[in-house]
């Protein structure tokens, strides 16, 4: 209605004002400016494949896009690389895309997240690889069972293994001669890595630290326990699988494989347990090692290339990072985790887990297919900054640059103990991890807190293995 | 033209009659509430979108088991029942409750001492370049400040027990003590944080008239009584400010202990914002986290509003 004290002039303002708002709000609706759609790879009909930004640099990204176009042209990829400080950092930014409905179709997963992803994101694998069982044949020859066996998940594939770090002790050649001490030997035990530690400190001093560990489920701890003949969840293997191990695998390979592994009722409290705890607690007693909340991996470069670690445990990762921060090949070099009851290793693997909301499920899988071919490995791989999947790419003239001597080490961490085995990372991983993390720093904090820590590490993780992940 | 001239006040004008006969605003007043208003839509949007929506919606998430992957379940008040029966939970609110009385009490204290010593005599100059220096770390990331304590407080590496070690001090466990983690992780928050306060301190002091100083000094107040019967009565306006910004931001507290000792050693320095970001992000209970965030958003409120109420008392304006 017409105000009735409105004036011609005043009528003219207003619509004056209503011209300029209009015209306004037509700038800022045409205006170029960034939406949801820009989002790089969002609805403009690409496959979108989530990497760990770190682990994969721009000149790596380049390589993978455009050897996967030169393969399929047809199908338009966009990697994008998500910067994160961790597994558990990057599977949290993943998951908050889920939650934004922005999911990539494929996603770059280490085995801290493979069950996870099985259980409520996964897609299983087995169709296609059943499908190009011809094709993937030479893939599999190349890669160990055990490899293979951690991204299965009650008895279905859910990724192609393309690198794997196991835990292996990297010793500092300085340090050893320094404490006059000699490359340990491959079936080397506990008391002698206790005894070489001694003989380090003697010789480097107040403030040198022998042994330098970081708490965290992948070369904590767990790798003790293995050493040690137990876990921190029992671990048993689903039925099933055999689909793939017949297929691929001869009978001497298969032996003993399943369905993937299975990590369940929490065992803190066991008397193995108890004696690894026991073991670290004296070592930082002693000053043999790091306290948990000590050992930061991000210095740890810094302070094993300058000769104040004697021995850390890593993977092949570590041999690109010591050649870059400056280390002489010789100046380092790696030998299989100790003995104690066992010599079980540990590792953790990574591969790309496609997502269900895909809905480029067959070019996701081509995508797949091509990102564990050797020439696209090699072609990634360049610098040894982890250990390719594939055991005919470990090779002398890989390792002639950057060393390590014994990198012979890295692989036949799985052929010499084939039941070296991945982190125990359930569904409920972040939660177990964390708890790991706290209780492992109380339990540490003198050797009469072990008991009282592991207790309640017991009861915090029957909790959260109760828990639905 | 827009007419700008502002309107007379509603106390200028007659008193107003009940509102049945009230008669109509003029035009132009309408037209200048439509001016107030064009003028206060940004800001009202801009609280209404981050932080009306967010706050109601983490109360309703609050009520809901929701994991991101899986459809929302509602849950009633059992996340509520939870988070009371989780001992980490109970013990971040120890931890920043604590984190908080020390933090801002240190901050204040070093932040008044600097001020109260840079209004004394000294060349301009050096006033500048010490003001610049304070504030310094205020604008610097907080978690770039912490990775870099992290390897100065560093047990076995850092610098810090480097130095100590020159004069015969054995190698102190700043981060890796349940004692000594959260007296660090403060001292790491203060030395970051105190540069607000501090300028805040300043512009009080600066304010306060000369004379009342010299009228207190003619009674024979100086020092130390003259700071506390005259300058700390009359920049009590500004200590209220301080504290009450001070107490909010110490309440969420993150980066610091978050990269500086990850909540450890055990639950020593895990503070109530790195539970939510842990139960939230890395253990998917969206719904649990929320109401975490509920119960922190109360607390904040609940102790801003005492602060204030205890104001009434403490705080004198001039």
């Amino acid at each position: 209605m017409t105000d009735s004290h409105l004036t011609r002039r005043r009528l003219l303002r207003y619509g004056a004002y209503g011209a300029g708002a209009a015209a306004l709000g037509g700038t800022a609706a045409s205006w170029e400016r960034l939406t949801g759609a820009d989002i790089p790879g969002r609805d403009d009909g690409s496959l979108v494949v989530a990497t760990l930004g770190p682990a994969y640099g721009p000149e790596a990204i380049r390589t993978l896009r455009e050897g996967f176009r030169e393969l399929h042209p047809d199908i338009k990829l966009q990697i994008n690389a998500v910067q994160a400080v961790d597994w558990s950092d990057f599977f949290a930014k993943i998951l908050t895309q889920v939650a934004a409905g922005t999911a990539p179709d494929l996603v770059y997963v280490a085995t801290e997240g493979v069950q996870l992803f099985a259980q409520r994101l996964g897609v299983a694998l087995d169709k296609w690889v059943k499908r190009d069982a011809a094709e993937l044949k030479e893939y599999f020859a190349d890669v160990h069972p055990s490899l293979v066996e951690s991204m299965m998940y009650e008895g279905s594939l859910y990724q192609l293994p393309v690198e794997f770090n196991a835990a292996d002790m990297y010793l500092n050649r300085q340090v050893l001669r320094r404490a006059g001490a000699q490359y340990p030997p491959a079936d080397w035990t506990r008391d002698d890595f206790t005894t070489l530690l001694r003989d380090m400190k003697q010789a480097s001093g107040a403030r040198f630290t022998p042994y330098f560990w970081t708490n965290r489920l992948w070369g904590g701890v767990v790798p003790w326990l293995f050493a040690n003949d137990t876990n921190l969840l029992a671990e048993s293997k689903a039925p099933g699988g055999e689909w793939l191990w017949d297929s691929f695998y001869s009978a001497g390979q298969r032996a003993g494989r399943g369905g993937g592994f299975r990590w369940t009722t929490p065992q803190a409290t066991h008397d193995r347990v108890e004696e690894v705890y026991d073991y670290l607690a004296s070592l930082v007693r002693d000053g043999l090692c790091t306290r948990p909340e000590g050992g930061n991996g991000q210095n740890l470069i810094g302070v094993f290339s300058t000769g104040r670690v004697g021995v850390t445990p890593a993977g092949g990762f570590w041999a690109g990072g010591l050649h870059l921060a400056g280390m002489d090949r010789d100046g380092f070099d790696v030998q299989y985790f100790p003995r104690w009851r066992t010599q079980r290793m540990q590792y953790g693997a990574a591969g790309y887990a496609l997502l269900r909301t895909s809905k480029r499920q067959e070019e996701a899988w081509e995508f797949i297919k091509y990102a564990a071919r050797k020439d696209t490995l090699a072609q990634l791989f360049t610098t040894n900054q982890t250990t390719p999947a594939r055991r005919s790419m470990l090779t002398a003239g890989r390792y002639e640059e950057t060393g390590p001597a014994h990198w012979q080490v890295f692989y036949d961490t799985l052929d010499r103990f084939p039941d070296t085995g991945p982190i125990p990372a359930p569904p409920q991983v972040a939660e177990v991890e964390q708890l790991l993390l706290k209780h492992t720093g109380t339990a540490l904090a003198s050797s009469r807190s072990v008991r009282p820590a592991l207790r309640r590490l017991q009861g915090d993780l029957e909790k959260a293995m109760e828990r639905d992940a | 033209m827009t007419d700008t001239r502002i309107p007379p006040a509603r106390a200028e004008r007659p008193a107003a009659p009940p509102a049945k006969d009230a008669p109509r605003p003029s035009a132009r007043d309408r037209g200048t509430r439509l001016l107030a208003t064009l003028f206060l839509a940004p800001t009202i949007v801009g609280i209404v979108v981050f932080t009306v929506v967010p706050i109601v919606g983490s109360v309703v998430l609050s009520l809901f088991h929701w994991n991101v992957i899986d459809e929302p379940r509602f849950a009633g008040g059992s996340n509520y029942g939870a988070v009371f029966g989780d001992e980490t939970v109970l013990v971040s609110f120890r931890n920043t409750l604590v984190f908080m009385v020390l933090a801002v009490a240190l901050q204040l204290l070093v932040a008044l001492a600097l001020a109260l010593t840079l209004t004394g005599r000294m060349p301009v100059w050096l006033r500048s370049v010490f003001r610049s220096a304070f504030f310094f770390p205020l604008v610097l990331s907080a978690a770039s400040i912490s990775v870099v304590m992290k390897y100065l407080f560093n047990q076995d590496f850092g610098v810090i027990n480097w130095l100590l070690g020159f004069v015969g001090i054995a190698p102190v466990p700043w981060l890796t003590s349940e004692n000594a983690a959260m007296v660090t992780v403060v001292l790491v928050y203060v030395w970051q944080q105190f540069g607000f306060s501090f300028l805040l301190f300043v512009g009080g002091l600066n304010n306060i008239p000369k004379e009342i100083h010299e009228a207190a000094a003619l009674d024979g107040a100086t020092g130390l009584r003259k700071h506390l019967s005259v300058t700390l009565p009359l920049l009590s306006p500004t200590l209220l400010v301080a504290s009450v910004v001070g107490i909010i931001n110490a309440l969420q507290v993150f980066e610091q202990p978050y990269v500086l000792t990850n909540g450890g050693p055990g639950d020593s320095t895990r503070t109530v914002v790195m539970v939510i970001y842990e139960t939230a992000f890395e253990q998917l209970r969206f719904g649990e986290a929320s109401a975490v965030g509920v119960l922190l958003f109360v607390l904040i409120m609940a102790v801003t509003a005492l602060q204030f109420r205890l104001s009434r008392r403490f705080v004198h304006y001039q």
